[in-house]
């Protein structure tokens, strides 16, 4: 069983059911999830956390299901590394990846919520998801919508290369192509939403959904010994993942699964498409759409649903935030992967290269622990880099054109 | 008559305008405040938009014109 009280406005308090709701009738500011925190207190230690099968399941009393789940059964419980060759690099003392690029089963975090979002769709009745998008989020529903046995709808734009959705198609989703721009998609989605019922992940189920990121901090707090980081590292597009990753620590804090939280949250975002940055720079706490245009697709949110949250955490933290130009961005994933190797999308190019920022300008000291949240795959978006990677050495089939080339130049 | 949840936000040059009013005047659009935050330099403000489909959309365009940002409250779709 459970421990969902119900739904709750993150900006006016008022209580709803727990049902497929997102936005409060009064302020419409946005519904989150409402637990019974005594009861689980009483459930849930390290020990059975520990026992339990390594995947976000594990933390299953703080995620917003009434029952067993039934999706994203290997999602999570990704590899929390030591990163050595990039702490030299960076001339920092300790340093950590958690790497999400190899989360299950469609390579980026997204599957942690798509995972919590389709249980509870399942466990709310629907038998058609969907949700607009071109990147990670369209990949994770169809193929674990696939896996659930789920009818699956992606919108997508018409004018979209075909080359961009192929990781979404091979799920076998009715693709529907939209004769019109993004904001057009998102309006379309936005009315279908209201009319049939479908579970939309990010609009109708989304106060479900964006729980299943908290158990991106659950983990890094896990294996690094139930303790939290001194600096975190967060790419930001919707403002999300930074807000539920400060949350979960908390929820650990509260649970005294973790002795204390002496953290510093940072947001990291592309230069061309830094609202939240902004905001956080100028201490705004009206975060201001821009227009994207950045490498980094997977960031560009012009309009940050949870901007203002995610601008609350970092202040809270005490952290600060950063913005690098597409050619950091790409520096920066070659860095991680020479040292790491790992191949980390745009996004993961944005949060170290913002990363090595902060600490060149000494707002990340470097004698503290330091992790970067690496959220995304480099196999997916191989465009943006394979200009900017070199060439392969071209040789003939003997032993002379090997030493000419490349033998005598290495011995040299 | 449809209803439309939408976040609009006001450069510093049109905070002491009264935009809104011109638009619901206009555009015979009935707009209802649920939450506003205005600063020395932005504002913010939360509101339903009800009237006719058409109007509606010609009042958002209007806004838009002006230099106001009209946002759907609905949640990061697209990534």
């Amino acid at each position: 069983m459970g421990y969902v009280k119900g739904l709750r406005c993150r900006e006016c308090g008022r209580g709803y059911p727990k049902e497929s709701l997102y936005v409060c009738e009064y302020c419409f500011g946005p519904l989150e999830v409402d637990y019974d925190y005594e009861g689980i207190k009483e459930k849930l230690n390290k020990e059975v956390i520990e026992y339990r099968a390594k995947n976000l399941w594990r933390y299953r009393e703080l995620l917003p299901l009434d029952g067993e789940p039934t999706v994203g059964l290997e999602s999570g419980f990704t590899p929390l590394i030591r990163a050595v060759n990039l702490e030299k690099a960076l001339g920092v003392k300790e340093l950590y990846i958690k790497d999400d690029s190899v989360n299950h089963p469609t390579l980026s975090f997204k599957d942690r919520v798509v995972a919590v979002a389709l249980s509870k769709a399942k466990e709310f009745g629907f038998d058609t998801v969907a949700c607009a998008s071109t990147g990670n989020l369209a990949n994770s529903v169809a193929a674990q919508a696939a896996i659930a046995n789920l009818k699956r709808y992606i919108f997508i734009p018409a004018d979209l290369e075909l080359g961009k959705i192929v990781g979404t198609l091979i799920f076998n989703p009715i693709l529907v192509a939209v004769e019109g721009n993004y904001d057009q998609v998102n309006r379309l989605c936005s009315e279908i939403a209201k009319r049939h019922k479908w579970a939309f992940v990010n609009i109708n189920i989304r106060p479900y959904y964006a729980e299943g990121s908290k158990t991106f901090g659950y983990e890094i707090a896990e294996q690094l010994g139930w303790k939290a980081p001194r600096n975190i590292i967060v790419p930001c597009a919707g403002g999300s993942l930074i807000t539920k990753i400060w949350k979960g620590l908390k929820e650990l804090q509260n649970l005294e699964l973790i002795d204390r939280i002496d953290t510093k949250i940072y947001a990291a975002q592309a230069t061309g498409c830094a609202p939240i940055v902004t905001g956080i720079k100028e201490n705004s706490d009206i975060i201001r759409p821009v227009k994207p245009n950045t490498i980094a697709r997977s960031l560009a949110i012009g309009n940050p649903a949870d901007g203002i949250y995610a601008f609350r955490t970092v202040k809270e933290s005490g952290g600060w935030a950063e913005d690098v130009s597409d050619d950091e961005i790409v520096e920066a994933m070659k860095l991680l992967a020479a040292t790491q190797g790992i191949f980390t999308e745009t996004a993961g190019g944005v949060t170290l290269g913002v990363t090595k920022k902060l600490i060149e300008q000494g707002r990340i000291p470097k004698d503290e622990s330091i992790l970067i949240c690496i959220t995304g795959n480099g196999l997916k978006t191989q465009e943006a880099v394979t200009e900017k990677i070199g060439k392969p050495i071209k040789i003939n089939p003997n032993i002379a054109s090997f030493e000419e080339n490349i033998g005598r130049e290495r011995r040299m | 008559m449809t209803k439309k949840m939408v976040k609009l936000i006001f450069p510093q040059e049109l905070i002491k305008e009264p935009v809104t009013f011109r638009m619901a005047k206009q555009f015979d659009v009935i707009p209802n405040i649920r939450r506003a935050n205005v600063t020395g330099t932005v504002g913010e403000l939360i509101l339903e938009l009800e009237g006719q489909d058409e109007r509606i959309e010609e009042g958002i365009e209007y806004l838009t014109k002006l230099g106001v940002k009209v946002e759907p409250i609905v949640g990061d779709i697209i990534e």
